[in-house]
């Protein structure tokens, strides 16, 4: 196995180390909903303590159900956030915050939040998936990876979970480090993660690479021709 | 050897000044005004309550107090008491022209035109990145929201113009940028967007963001940036021309 296949194998781990939580917060919504439990606490339950874990990179969690899946709403978001540093729009908390889209008047101009990647790829393909990295200005206004998974199917939503980008970034170039030369992880449209490459930097796209599919992922660990 | 320290003066104290109540009421008061105007609030509707205005605003409950009581005396929204109580939007008797002036007499002209050059800046700059850096998914879903967005009224118009110029910052990838944008719309999106009142305005600038959306898909950033610059010198200038027709016809 060559050197990069090997560092896309351990890649693939801490990925999936992240989607087999959300395995579990998957089957926990599912049973619930088949039970007609309520929800919101249920899903609290699960991702409470978890962002409050002070090890977790995970920065976000929780359920967003479809059209139907709660009574009179198009869209309803069982969505709680860690806690936040000097955030603009929570300021620095210290406890678990639900998100309260009522009170970001400025994303009114959403229209339907079905359209987001992170909601309609997995709801369309029935398969998990990883949005990003991009900059999330709903929940913590930063660079970050949304890792979501289809609820039921056909789809009645999509359980996920927010990890930033500089969280994860230490470990990765750790990883990316044991290759001969510059490396990146990328994103499946090319988009850099992270990059030992101090050409390769924050939003930029590398077409031109030689690369490996992170199993179990969309994403892609290349070498850097620069 | 002694240490002195600095004499507590000019730019250095004012770092340090403490933000003052007053200052704070004004500006919670003047978001209010500004959404009131646009009629992004309308007549008859009931504001949030004092505590739901501070945790909005993040500001002490009696800040919000304050703010409510500014406008409550500039004729803005009355106050009913009661179980159906509430600060409610009133249908002013005052025509739109006279509270558009208070609004505008409040703030200088240096401080309107610094508020279209800030946010230009901003913008232009975000715009060139976001053609630079957009993936080809990512510019088609800004054209496709666009193509949909309503820019038929000036509150719809309003409320597209801030999503459009919010979108750009995160399709130029920069958190920095998207918090900045969001920070400046609250305090001064309102304002800027007045011009959209107005038809023709409204039509020019909605051909303009239809070009920025096309520059940004075609990787075009000097255009981006250009075009961007052009629609924001539209509603400065439109913000500067209506203060000075006010007010010299006063």
């Amino acid at each position: 196995m060559s050197q990069l296949h090997e560092v896309a194998e351990q890649l693939g781990e801490v990925f999936e180390g992240y989607f087999s939580a959300l395995h579990e917060l998957r089957v926990a919504v599912e049973a619930g909903l088949a039970r007609g439990d309520g929800i919101d606490q249920l899903v609290l339950d699960f991702v409470g303590p978890r962002l409050m874990d002070p090890a977790t990179t995970v920065v976000g969690a929780g359920f967003i159900g479809g059209p139907g899946s709660a009574a009179g709403e198009s869209i309803h978001f069982a969505w709680w956030l860690g806690p936040l540093e000097d955030n603009p729009l929570l300021g620095t908390t210290t406890e678990v915050t639900r998100l309260d889209l009522a009170a970001r008047e400025y994303a009114d101009y959403l229209r339907d939040f079905t359209n987001m990647e992170w909601y309609s790829v997995p709801e369309s393909t029935g398969d998990r998936h990883i949005t990003g990295p991009y900059v999330d200005h709903l929940c913590t206004c930063d660079y970050m990876l949304t890792l979501t998974s289809p609820v039921g199917s056909p789809a009645l939503g999509v359980v996920g979970l927010d990890i930033l980008v500089r969280q994860i970034e230490p470990g990765v170039l750790h990883l990316l480090r044991s290759l001969q030369g510059p490396a990146a992880l990328l994103s499946s449209t090319g988009r850099i993660i992270a990059s030992t490459s101090e050409h390769w930097e924050l939003g930029a796209s590398l077409q031109d690479h030689e690369g490996v599919r992170v199993p179990g992922t969309s994403l892609v660990v290349a070498k850097i021709f620069n | 050897m002694t240490q002195h320290a600095l004499p507590d003066r000019g730019p250095r104290s004012a770092v340090f000044a403490p933000l003052s109540g007053a200052a704070r009421s004004m500006q919670v008061a003047q978001r209010l005004t500004d959404a009131i105007l646009l009629g992004v609030i309308r007549p008859g509707e009931r504001l949030p309550t004092e505590a739901e205005l501070a945790k909005r605003f993040g500001v002490a409950i009696v800040t919000a107090r304050e703010a409510l009581s500014e406008i409550r005396e500039a004729g803005l929204v009355e106050t009913r008491r009661g179980r159906e109580g509430g600060s409610f939007v009133l249908a002013s008797e005052d025509t739109p022209e006279q509270v558009l002036m208070a609004r505008l007499r409040s703030i200088s002209r240096i401080e309107l035109a610094d508020v279209g050059t800030y946010e230009a800046t901003l913008c232009a700059g975000a715009a060139e990145r976001a053609a630079e850096l957009a993936s080809p998914e990512e510019a088609t879903r800004l054209a496709t929201w666009w193509e949909g967005a309503d820019f038929s009224s000036a509150q719809s118009a309003a409320r597209n113009q801030g999503g459009l110029l919010l979108e750009i910052s995160v399709a130029a990838q920069s958190p920095r940028l998207v918090r900045e944008q969001i920070r400046f719309q609250a305090e001064f999106g309102q304002l800027l967007w007045l011009g959209l009142g107005e038809g023709g305005v409204r039509e020019q600038v909605s051909a303009l963001n239809s070009e920025i959306v096309q520059a940004i898909g075609s990787g075009d950033a000097g255009r981006a940036r250009a075009v961007v610059r052009a629609e924001l010198k539209i509603l400065t200038t439109w913000l500067l021309k209506t203060k000075e027709r006010l007010e010299a016809a006063a």
